[in-house]
């Protein structure tokens, strides 16, 4: 059935690809956080300041992040009917010549990283640049870039995420727009359960049959809630995803609300992240103010709201119930489970929570279809994942690329292998609750099965490199430091139990261990593992669990056996 | 903290759901720390037993019941910070400070100069690991961190070395 | 309310009237559908450590020393039974080598956070755990006397049952303790002691003197108390005096209410005495 926008929207959309493909040069800069701490505000500034004296005729527009961390701050420079280019490392004192060479009808080359002539933004709306500049490498000949599959971060770091018409121009809102007016509830739904979309917050739950099961209790009142309290240290896709893209989780949030029948949605975010905070909120307004979010939705029977509520610094708020119990004011110590969140959840209510990047995945599957979707990635796990590649590896950044895709082919493909020429011993995937993965098994497939396999889990996809000089008995005293601090102290294994961990693993470090120490260290772990309430307290000894297992050889060069 | 302003911060809130953190927050947030006497005066409005707000206020990390200084340093120690040196740079803001090596971490809580200057604390992450190490002054963000550039860093604040 | 709400063993008993059948270590006990399988334990007189647990308050599920083997066909997991709900067929272990082997080691945590306690002390000897592997806690300061496991009943009466919310746990992981706000005097507090008689391991510490109550574990909390009339005894603390008496309809007569329970019953009992020589 043929969708036509309301006129309203319509005119947004035209305006936003005014905006995007502007009859005069357009000018971006990634302002995303790390963008902009390494300059990129200030780079924004000084160019503003120059074409305010000059008054020259292009536009200066912000963005998000593209990905390439290690690269930025990353300007972008589009002469209209010429590639999108992308220029690196751009510093303050780079502004007059960008500026000098942008006003030439040209770019400076010697800052230029790759030219984009066509994106798809996935959501039926392909934008075409141009063609020109072909000494400049393209886009997918860069190998960061080139061997990843980008669908989260489609318009990450190329639109402007402050403003509502530049989304609505790569087709965002389409899919729900669709949906409400020309899709059943359930039809919705049963897209995203054929789809084969998994939780992506860690544990993979199924997002359709969590939906399902809210959505057939029976109450008169239920929520959705999205999980963005990002908190395992070395992973900041879902801040990349909610800066650079935040409609995207709107429009996904909107879905999920039609799919399983309630009104109000409320967004829970770490109080660490103030920009993605900004960028929601704003984002909010706009999309009230165009009749998206609110009562009537697109003139249909359908209001839905999204509220957002800060935590307020703690990790184990990322913990479902310990969440709930956030929002309602309360300290963020987990219950037993059942009753799931899903039975009684917030106010009692049943709720459906999801990760920020599951929502996200939700209007390219409804836009799409599940057989799409189901095509990229592998058996059981559909779709792409978005790793935050960091730590000693070069070529640090966000990569995105389909489930089932080697650790191998992350580092050292994409990632480049350890930087400043030194070799990669191992990765730590999952946060504090995952494991380090030796060199030996990076052929392993990253999906939820296989890490599993390995005493390791995908968390919400941090892959921290560690190189040849890394002690792995420190990195396993840190994580276990983090926990210890990070732990509501409820229970005692947790509470208690990593307390000890860390002891033992403070006096083996300072040369005091003994080979009891070890047998006490391995034991205690298995304990704190099989005995703590929540996934905190199960999952926290993972680091010393797997470092044992495969760096064995570092404790016993420690202690004195 | 007036009444006035703690009703206008209450005022905010229309709905329970996030409403106690959020106020709290706020709290924090005009006056840098949680005086005791808003603590106390926003258990009778809002007729919570000040019992539990006390209980929030010391189980979240966000919140200081002790006046922080003109100047707040947060040194991330997220696991990428960590592998590329923010242990160094703790250290490192430590010596230049005046505190005792070692006392952020072990006291878990935030330190505060006795000039009340500048209170430096650890934060979990920030979530701009691609720039690790990293540290955030006030509302300032400052990528691949170095201990030889802290002092020109710490000087935009207005610290001095001793000897200066 | 949905049926899996979190409500109390007491609670759910009244609501509850299916009979199921559950086995426990290979026998089989009756119990009603939905109580938890450690209040079945507790009735059947099968031995499971527990200090945690209290009927009448919603299940919590921290102390971890409950935990059994549940069974679902060739597959187990590991349960707190205060908080698994009995079900027609369900099957637990108490005993297995694998519950033993993490049990001993919780008790070994346990003899390093509460020292002082002797309670925790037969309970680990009942296991065979007599010392510690871990740093015992040694707080010369601690207004619980190293005694405190961090169950919650304390708190959890004084907020659920009470509804006086006189503490809370303060800080969080291994730091956390509990607390009145600012460790200081907390004047909610009704000198209840509910908190005390609930507590497993009797960490808090009060004294009687004179006219007041001290809840000295409370931040030296100083509650007044009722002088009996007659005797002249401090019997009652006044605010739960007030507070127990409006509920009471109809009200007692003032001089029978201002009577500590002693002489109470001595006034009754002389008047229906002489109420029956009377009528004699």
């Amino acid at each position: 059935m043929k969708t036509e926008l309301p006129v309203g929207i319509i005119n947004r959309e035209n305006s936003g690809l005014k905006k995007l493909k502007p009859d005069i040069p357009r000018i971006t800069v990634g302002l995303a956080t790390c963008g902009a701490a390494v300059g990129g505000t200030a780079i924004y500034e000084r160019l503003r300041e120059s074409i305010q004296k000059r008054n020259p005729d292009l536009s200066l527009v912000p963005t998000g992040c593209i990905g390439y961390c290690r690269e930025e701050p990353i300007v972008t420079v589009a002469h209209p009917g010429k590639p999108l280019v992308l220029l690196n490392r751009v510093s303050v004192k780079d502004c007059d010549d960008i500026l000098n060479a942008v006003l030439s009808g040209t770019v400076p080359h010697d800052k230029a990283l790759c030219r984009i002539e066509e994106w798809d933004h996935l959501m039926g709306h392909n934008i075409t640049y141009g063609r020109g500049f072909d000494e400049i490498p393209l886009y997918d000949e860069i190998p960061f870039f080139g061997q990843q599959k980008k669908v989260i971060l489609r318009d990450a770091g190329i639109i402007n995420p402050e403003d509502i018409d530049e989304f609505l121009a790569v087709g965002g809102y389409s899919a729900a727009y669709n949906a409400l007016r020309n899709m059943e509830p359930d039809t919705v739904l049963e897209e995203v359960e054929k789809s084969g979309l998994r939780g992506r917050g860690g544990a993979g739950f199924p997002a359709g049959l969590k939906w399902r099961i809210t959505k057939e209790k029976k109450s008169d009142k239920k929520y959705i809630i999205c999980n963005a309290d990002e908190g395992d240290p070395g992973a900041y896709m879902n801040r990349n995803e909610m800066e650079s893209d935040p409609h995207m989780l709107i429009e996904g949030m909107i879905l999920g609300a039609y799919a399983i029948g309630t009104d109000e949605g409320l967004i829970y975010i770490r109080a660490e992240y103030p920009l993605a905070i900004r960028r929601l909120k704003h984002a909010i307004a706009e999309a009230r103010e165009l009749g998206i979010l609110g009562e009537n939705i697109f003139g249909t029977d359908f209001s839905f709201d999204i509220q957002i509520a800060t935590g307020a610094g703690a990790f184990v708020c990322g913990e479902s119930t310990a969440l709930v119990a956030s929002i309602e004011g309360r300290t963020g110590r987990p219950h037993p489970r059942p009753p799931r969140l899903t039975d009684s959840g917030l106010w009692g209510k049943p709720t459906d929570l999801n990760n920020v990047e599951t929502w996200c995945n939700v209007p390219v599957i409804i836009k799409n279809g599940s057989e799409w979707y189901r095509n990229i990635g592998a058996e059981k796990n559909s779709g792409t994942k978005v790793f935050s590649l960091v730590g000693d590896v070069e070529k640090v950044g966000l990569v995105e690329v389909p489930l089932g895709t080697t650790l191998k082919r992350i580092v050292f493909d994409i990632g480049n292998g350890g930087a400043d020429g030194k070799a990669v011993k191992a990765v730590q995937t999952g946060g504090p609750s995952g494991g380090c993965i030796p060199l030996r098994l990076f052929d392993t497939t990253v999906d939820f099965e296989s890490l599993n396999a390995i005493g390791s889990i995908m968390g919400s996809g941090g892959i921290v490199v560690m190189d040849e000089d890394t002690n792995m008995v420190d990195i396993a005293r840190y994580f276990i430091s983090f926990a210890t601090g990070e732990s509501c102290g409820k229970c005692i294994p947790c509470r208690e139990g990593l307390k000890h961990t860390l002891i033992l693993l403070n006096r083996i470090l300072a040369g005091k261990g003994t080979a009891e120490d070890l047998d006490t260290l391995k034991s205690l772990s298995e304990t704190i593992a099989a005995t703590s309430l929540c996934g905190l307290g199960q999952t926290a000894p993972n680091p010393v669990l797997t470092t044992l297992e495969y760096f064995r050889g570092e404790y016993d060069s420690l202690v004195k056996l | 903290m007036d009444e006035k302003t703690l009703d206008e911060i209450i005022s905010r809130y229309d709905s329970p759901s996030g409403r106690l953190l959020g106020i709290l927050s706020d709290i924090q947030n005009e006056e840098r720390y949680i005086p005791r006497e808003s603590l106390e005066m926003l258990s009778g409005k809002l007729n919570v037993h000040l019992s539990q707000l006390y209980s929030l206020v010391t189980f979240y990390s966000f919140f200081s019941l002790e006046p922080v200084g003109d100047h707040r340093i947060t040194v991330c120690m997220g696991t990428a910070c960590h592998v590329k040196g923010a242990g160094e740079i703790l250290r490192n803001l430590e010596e230049l400070l005046g505190f005792p090596v070692g006392i952020t971490e072990e006291k878990r809580e935030p330190v505060t100069t006795d000039d009340n200057a500048f209170t430096l604390e650890i934060a979990r992450c920030f979530g701009a690991c691609s720039i690790a190490p990293v540290l955030r002054v006030d509302n300032n963000l400052y990528g691949y961190a170095k201990p030889e550039a802290l002092p020109t860093i710490l000087k935009e604040y207005g610290w001095r070395r001793d000897e200066d | 309310m949905t049926d899996n709400t979190v409500c109390s063993t007491e609670e759910l008993l009244k609501k509850s009237s299916e009979d199921v059948t559950v086995i426990i270590n290979g026998r089989e006990y009756p119990a009603k559908k939905g109580e938890v399988m450690l209040g079945v334990a507790i009735r059947e007189g099968i031995e499971i450590p527990h200090l945690c647990y209290e009927a009448s308050l919603s299940p919590y599920g921290a102390c971890r020393l409950c935990m059994v083997e549940k069974r679902c066909r060739d597959r187990s997991e590991m349960v707190t039974s205060c908080t698994l709900r009995a079900e027609d067929g369900l099957e637990v272990v108490t005993d297995s080598p694998e519950i033993l082997r993490h049990r001993r080691m919780i008790l070994e945590l346990y003899l390093a956070e509460a020292p002082k306690s002797e309670v925790i002390k037969s309970l680990a000897a009942r296991y065979g755990v007599t010392k510690t592997r871990f740093f015992k806690k040694t707080d010369k300061d601690d207004p619980l006397g190293n005694k405190c496991i961090l169950c919650g009943l304390c708190v959890r009466v004084c907020n659920e049952i009470i509804g006086a919310g006189v503490i809370s746990f303060v800080n969080r992981g291994p730091y956390t303790v509990v607390s009145t706000p600012f460790s200081g005097e907390n004047s909610d507090c009704l000198g209840c002691k509910a908190c005390v008689s609930v507590c497993p391991t009797h960490a808090i510490v009060t004294g009687d003197s004179g006219d007041e109550r001290i809840m000295k574990s409370w931040g030296e909390t100083k509650v007044k108390m009722r002088e009996c009339p007659v005797c002249g005894n401090y019997y009652l603390p006044d605010l739960l005096a007030e507070k127990v008496y409006a509920k009471i309809n109809p009200p007692l007569s003032k001089n029978i209410q201002e009577m500590c329970p002693k002489c109470r019953s001595r006034n009754i009992a002389i008047k229906e005495i002489s109420a029956s020589s009377n009528r004699r």
